[in-house]
């Protein structure tokens, strides 16, 4: 069974208008995929197909080899496929504290158990205990992006997708943050693909780094 | 010899919060020392949240009420008289005055500057004539690299790269002498953010002196738009000079790791993480995270 | 690099911190009268023990005095008293119909929106059916079935009623479903029944208590309408309802304080409740 996060001949239209066409993909377990283009190319539409939350028009997606369903109906943990999304703020809820936003991730574990890993998550992505209490309208995006990061490695997640991650962040958060991710990839073997319309950060970040148009200029040459 | 039109000398706000948690005082800005020429860009950067934005706040009379400040902050007109901005209960009403006419801005978010239900036309036209500016409509979409087709656009219906550049075209409707950026390239295309900050270059060109607050010091080396960048840190300027000194070899260990994050230069991570400016002891500096992050274990 | 800034350097700027607002003075007023209007409910009847019952045929009709405020029913019962305690029952009445059609309604609107797809689509063609039917006359089907009881008058408000409450919890919830957070939940493992309870019933609690305020006014004047037809509590039981049914009669022989009492009772009441859902809808939209 392949280790990876896959689309093969993945494509996807809006009303009547394409929008993706014969996009094929492989995130590998261990590896860093940079994915570059334009915004409203169409990134955030193969992402949310990856990922499971929009239904493929046309081709297959595939995790470890078992085709990704929605994420509501899935049973068990599936291969577990983590979204970092462009907003912070509307990726979390305003009624939750940052603790309980972290806390969020690591649901399957036991009530004690769930207190010491949210600890020492926050403290993995250099968030002070201080900061643990607050809710999301009294931090930065910065710091909120940190937390958002923290519940998603807090599930132990196969596969990590960061869609325009760091576009709202200023560089020192955004080399903390890849530091992060890059130490998870390395101890667990996480697969990371991660979307940016900065090519610069991406080819320091990544092990490759491809275009949504070679992607499908490829496809089309098959 | 270019003369100085903004010029900040121990400038020095506190700002009051009052959270769940208590009340208390922000340090949003101390001692800072400041000087924008005419036919100059002088660049403002630093992480995010290290007070940049609050100083343009203060340029245009916009701190929050029960604000205090110390220092000086003032507007110098061509002539060489002096606006103070910050002084006494009535500066903010001085500062208003001078806001769009004399000292415009352009804001962080364009997308929600606009009122999505006019447009862009009708709402330029409407500023120009309320602040008296010599320009019409056509001529400041001309300047900013706009079609007249975009008068007659509503803001939904503008990209974000032209909705930026309407954003500086309301900016310039006064005619004003300083122009303030706040942010302009964040999230835009770095084709995008090449355009805006050439722009920007050509509005100092035209002799105005524009302020640009930015975090992403990327853009900003590569467009070399800036003759004069400024290193903010917990409110303070801890690095001050020609660009191409603070950007290339800069002398302040902040001012070097803030440049080290950079994709370029290795997205080598920063030690620690900047600091709350609420109750700011007076004593702290880049030094402090440097020891409390050791401590943590923080390796390069 | 440090030099410390003295405190005494530092001056205002601009204008001092301005105190809030007087725009919650309607809030306030709503609240004061409402506190004063239960604590008439409450305390009247208590401090009055069986006084409200006693008649006294020779008292019967008599104008308002300094001995009975607001005048005698026919009976000869202080209506002063007797106002009291209807208004009791009928607080009561309109704040149990109020809680089980918030009950009821947050519980369909939100399950029926998480779920989507048909059976929201089934769900909304029973509520437009329900909307459909004029209530009152729904009301009166379902209370002339069980005559008299305190609990059929409450059912027939509470299913009459619960639809509104539905119909606005529903539509915070399809906008809450497209959240990334609620997307993010779902990613990170969670059920539909967890993300219902962790994030969409929290979401729509605030909405759901101010449609609920809300429809307290509409209760209270169903209840009455009910009494007033005969159809609700039994005429010896006080209540608006019975009350502004026996001035009817009363009204015809000269005793206006029969009718003007409990009227403007009901109006002063719905009044407040209103400015009290007002007060409570600026605060969570603010909230937002």
């Amino acid at each position: 069974m392949p280790a990876e996060l896959s689309a093969v001949n993945a494509g996807f239209s809006y009303g009547g208008t394409p929008v993706l066409r014969n996009v094929t993909i492989s995130v590998p377990a261990g590896g860093q995929i940079g994915l570059t283009g334009p915004s409203g190319s169409g990134k955030t539409t193969l992402a949310r197909i990856l990922a499971g939350l929009l239904p493929a028009g046309e081709g297959t997606v595939t995790c470890n080899g078992q085709p990704v369903q929605r994420p509501w109906k899935q049973k068990g943990h599936g291969c577990g496929i983590a979204m970092l999304f462009q907003s912070p703020r509307a990726s979390c809820s305003p009624r939750l504290t940052l603790r309980q936003i972290i806390a969020e991730g690591a649901g399957r574990t036991s009530r004690g158990g769930r207190a010491r890993r949210v600890e020492q998550l926050a403290a993995q992505v250099q968030l002070t205990p201080d900061l643990l209490d607050r809710y999301p309208s009294e931090v930065s995006d910065g710091q909120l992006q940190r937390a958002c990061l923290a519940r998603s490695l807090a599930a132990e997640p196969g596969y990590l997708i960061c869609d325009e991650a760091t576009a709202m962040l200023d560089a020192a958060t955004t080399a903390s943050l890849v530091r992060v991710i890059s130490s998870e990839v390395e101890s667990r073997g996480m697969g990371v693909l991660a979307l940016s319309h900065d090519r610069p950060l991406l080819e320091a970040w990544c092990t490759s780094v491809t275009s949504l148009a070679a992607l499908s200029a490829a496809s089309g040459e098959r | 010899m270019n003369s100085i039109a903004i010029r900040a000398e121990g400038h020095t706000v506190r700002i009051p919060s009052r959270t769940r948690r208590g009340t208390g005082w922000v340090h949003a800005a101390t001692d800072v020392a400041f000087s924008a020429y005419r036919g100059g860009v002088h660049a403002l950067v630093g992480e995010s949240g290290c007070g940049k934005t609050t100083f343009a706040s203060a340029v245009l009379g916009m701190l929050p009420p029960g604000t205090m400040a110390a220092g000086e902050l003032d507007y110098v007109d061509a002539s060489g008289t002096r606006t103070p901005l910050t002084a006494g209960r009535d500066g903010a009403a001085r500062a208003a005055k001078l806001r769009g006419r004399v000292i415009g801005y352009v804001p962080q978010s364009p997308a929600t500057y606009l009122t999505p239900v006019r447009t862009v036309g009708s709402q330029l036209g409407e500023t120009v004539r309320e602040l008296g500016g010599a320009r019409n409509p056509q001529d400041l979409l001309a300047q900013v690299n706009l079609e007249a087709q975009a008068l007659d656009a509503f803001p939904h219906e503008l990209s974000g790269g032209m909705l930026q550049r309407a954003a500086i075209a309301f900016a310039l409707a006064g005619g004003p002498d300083v122009l303030l950026a706040d942010e302009p390239v964040s999230g835009l295309d770095p084709d995008l953010a090449q355009l805006t900050l050439g722009l920007l270059r050509r509005v100092a060109d035209a002799g105005a002196a524009v302020v640009l607050i930015t975090h992403d010091l990327q853009r900003l080396a590569d467009s070399g738009t800036a003759d004069e960048v400024s290193v903010m840190y917990a409110g303070r300027i801890v690095e001050s000079g020609p660009a191409s000194e603070v950007l290339e070899l800069p002398s302040h260990p902040y001012s070097r790791d803030l440049l080290a994050a950079l994709p370029a230069n290795g997205l080598q991570a920063m030690p620690g993480t900047s600091p709350e400016l609420t109750d700011l002891p007076p004593e702290y500096s880049y030094a402090e995270r440097l020891a409390a992050a050791a401590e943590a274990g923080y390796a390069r | 690099m440090s030099s410390t800034v003295e405190a005494a350097d530092l001056r205002l700027t601009g204008p001092a911190v301005r105190r809030r607002g007087l725009r919650a003075a309607g809030t306030i007023l709503g609240v004061a009268v409402l506190v004063l209007i239960a604590s008439y409910a409450v305390f009247v009847p208590m401090l009055a023990g069986t006084d409200e019952k006693l008649t006294d045929f020779s008292s019967a009709r008599l104008p308002p005095s300094a001995a009975h405020p607001f005048g005698t029913d026919h009976a000869g019962r202080d209506l002063f008293i007797r106002l009291a305690s209807g208004l009791r029952v009928s607080l009561l009445i309109a704040v149990l119909c109020a809680l089980a059609s918030m009950g009821l309604g947050m519980l369909i609107g939100a399950v029926s929106a998480a779920l989507g797809g048909r059976t929201d689509r089934i769900v909304m063609r029973v509520v437009d059916g329900i909307n459909a039917v004029p209530h009152l006359l729904l009301g009166v089907v379902i209370v002339a079935m069980f005559r008299g009881s305190v609990t059929a008058i409450i059912a027939s408000i509470a299913l009459t009623h619960w639809t509104q409450v539905a119909r606005i919890v529903r539509a915070e919830v399809l906008s809450l479903r497209s959240r990334e957070y609620v997307e993010a939940a779902y990613l990170l493992g969670s059920t539909r029944r967890e993300v219902l309870r962790r994030h969409f019933l929290p979401g729509t609690l605030a909405q759901g208590v101010v449609a609920t305020v809300m429809l307290l006014p509409h209760a209270i004047w169903h209840e009455s309408t009910l009494s007033f037809l005969g159809l609700g509590l039994s005429p010896d039981q006080a209540s608006l309802g019975t009350l502004l049914k026996e001035a009817q009669s009363e009204v015809m022989l000269g005793g206006w304080w029969a009718l003007v009492f409990p009227a403007l009772l009901l109006l002063v009441t719905t009044l407040a409740v209103a400015a009290c859902g007002k007060g409570l809808l600026s605060r969570t939209e603010g909230r937002q």
